[in-house]
């Protein structure tokens, strides 16, 4: 009895490893592992090595003959930090703009008991599928005359559905116990919405602001086509230097000239990417939840 | 009904009148009026918008144009438009540039992310689980332009690290595989895969974890290998979340990443990278006399495709699994 019992433990322990699934799980994770970090490290190091170096092609993983060249180059460049800039500008007060516009509408749509939720609700939902095309769109900031300035940057995307529905589903999910004692203590809708709702909110807040954000500092084709070219962010200035529009510094002899531009168009990609980056471990232990929350109800 | 406890579970719901429906909750709406506002103007506005697509634009005139469309060579009056580009070969093959690219795209990174997230569920050291999961959302965060520039560089024929990396292992030689027509829909479905595979897996792996764990310790009792635990029970735990996702990719797929398109675009690559959003944005904004009727035409074309096909996935996804988002 007790031998069946022990042989069939092994036999289940044999099943449990199967050596065909952990090779295969092992190789598939690690070439994705790698496959994410080997871009960023080659631009990294690219940006870091001397114009020598990266002609010769002695530049692979690691910076060789570390020089700071292609950063300084940058910095004498006056349209990075006007660019940079703006970024910034539409990205806070794009996102600022975005989380009010939001919230007041998640809120009153998380109540599914109020007369309209319904209607309203379908109205977002429809125009997750289908919506004005290109031109119409364009057409419309065109004749509010916010085409060449910088609200039609932070204006025409304040509400996103997907977003919206994140929020809605994550406001359904607060207890409503608390609500229900704040109207008896009589305490307004408004007050409970900012005193209640909201500080308890912190992980939707972030998840959607992330989003948000991420959207607007990666922003570039609605720059392209509603703004002037002074007033264009940081990820236009590098889609003109990779279409070759833009030579960022025009000194150097003729060999020098491409692998100079090309360290320095590593160390744009760096510092336009960097400060997104860095926002994302902040947020990480939200974001996850936030995502699924959206996605299985959504 | 999680909402509240409030009105209609209540026994004088329906003996609540208007005036004193508004005076309790008048505040919801008020929240509302502004953004209910905006969505119209900015959602449903430009979905009207589309009439222009019969009608004829007179330059900086209104967005809906001076006069209905006069007619072309056969079709009736405002269908001028219509005629103009259904009738061109040159749209023809944007159209079949587009559906070759998301169908590609579609079987390559659908179901890419499912396996990831299965695999990665598989990892029992909770630490490299975590790692790899971190890592892979990272080029999710960084932009189209972005993608584009660093593969560039990786695959630039001078100094490229790819490039060098393939001509030594292979010894093909340096290509410009950015200006190959041949390469172009790999490296989209490739870029693809690398800026969202970890991010939609999220989704997936959320569906894993929510499986209840009885039923693989039930399945492990019955002796089922790991891997026949994927295929009984992890795969149709999660049917609902993979038809709900496909669904909504099938609905995308004539809206593919328009702006990754527009980036790689070269002279050379034309002829397989022309897609119809690429098409309207050659004839009117990207245009010195742009032809915004005809652009409106055919973001219309587009868009009613797309809900014909939302519409039929859904239906046959509930007929089918009995799945579906509406």
């Amino acid at each position: 009895m007790s031998e069946k019992t022990a042989s069939n433990l092994q036999k289940r322990r044999i099943r449990e490893h199967n050596p065909v699934l952990n090779t295969f799980t092992f190789i598939v994770l690690s070439i994705s592992v790698l496959a994410c970090v080997i871009p960023f490290l080659y631009i990294i190091a690219m940006s870091f090595s001397s114009p020598v170096a990266i002609t010769n092609n002695r530049v692979s993983l690691w910076p060789v003959d570390f020089t700071v060249e292609a950063y300084k180059s940058i910095y004498e460049y006056p349209n990075f930090f006007r660019a940079y800039g703006y970024t910034f500008l539409y990205t806070f007060f794009g996102t600022l703009i975005s989380l009010f516009m939001m919230v007041l509408f998640a809120y009153p749509l998380s109540k599914d008991w109020l007369k309209g939720q319904k209607i309203a609700m379908k109205l977002v939902i429809f125009s997750m599928f289908f919506s004005g095309g290109l031109i119409p769109n364009y057409l419309l900031i065109n004749s509010l005359h916010l085409v060449g300035t910088v609200w039609s940057m932070l204006i025409p995307y304040a509400i996103n559905q997907f977003n919206l529905i994140i929020l809605i589903n994550f406001f359904k999910g607060l207890p409503t116990e608390i609500e229900e004692a704040a109207v008896i203590d009589g305490l307004s809708y408004f007050g409970i919405l900012v005193r209640i709702v909201l500080p308890l909110s912190g992980a939707a807040l972030a998840t959607v602001g992330l989003y948000t954000a991420v959207f607007f500092w990666n922003n570039w084709f609605a720059p392209l086509i509603y703004l002037k070219s002074s007033q264009y962010p940081v990820m236009m200035l590098l889609r003109n230097i990779v279409n070759g529009r833009t030579m960022i510094v025009d000194n150097g002899g003729m060999g020098e000239k491409s692998s100079l531009s090309i360290s320095i168009k590593s160390a744009v990609i760096i510092l336009s990417s960097l400060p997104i980056i860095m926002l994302y471990p902040f947020l990480q232990k939200y974001f996850v939840k936030g995502m699924t929350v959206g996605a299985v109800k959504g | 009904m999680r909402g509240s406890k409030q009105p209609k579970s209540s026994p004088y719901a329906n003996k609540i009148t208007f005036r004193h429906y508004m005076g309790k909750y008048w505040q919801f709406y008020a929240m509302m009026l502004l953004p209910l506002c905006y969505f119209i103007l900015f959602k449903y506005v430009p979905m009207f918008g589309n009439i222009l697509a019969f009608r004829h634009y007179k330059p900086l005139g209104g967005p809906y144009g001076d006069r209905w469309a006069s007619g072309y060579k056969i079709w009736p009056a405002p269908f001028r438009y219509f005629e103009q580009f259904l009738l061109k070969p040159e749209f023809w093959t944007a159209f079949k540039n587009t559906l070759i690219i998301s169908v590609e795209n579609l079987i390559v990174n659908f179901p890419f992310p499912i396996i990831f997230a299965i695999l990665l569920n598989e990892l029992r050291n909770l630490k490299l689980k975590k790692f790899v999961q971190t890592v892979s959302y990272v080029p999710r965060f960084v932009s189209t332009v972005v993608v584009i520039s660093i593969m560039s560089e990786l695959l630039s024929p001078s100094m490229g690290l790819l490039n060098r990396l393939l001509d030594q292992l292979f010894g093909v030689g340096r290509i410009y595989y950015m200006n190959e027509p041949q390469y172009f829909r790999l490296l989209y479905i490739l870029t693809d895969m690398w800026q969202f595979t970890g991010w939609t897996a999220i989704i997936y792996l959320a569906a894993i974890t929510g499986i209840s764990s009885d039923m693989f310790e039930a399945a492990r009792i019955d002796g089922a290998s790991r891997f026949q635990q994927i295929i009984y029970i992890t795969i149709p735990t999660i049917m609902p979340t993979i038809m709900v996702m496909f669904i909504l990719n099938v609905g995308h797929l004539l809206s593919l990443g328009f702006e990754k398109v527009l980036l790689m675009q070269t002279s050379t690559n034309m002829a397989v990278s022309d897609i119809i959003d690429t098409y309207v944005y050659r004839y009117t904004l990207g245009s010195s006399s742009p032809q915004y009727s005809l652009g409106a035409a055919i973001g219309l074309f587009n868009g009613v495709i797309g809900l014909i096909l939302v519409s039929s996935a859904n239906f046959l996804s509930r007929r089918l699994t009995g799945n579906s988002i509406y």
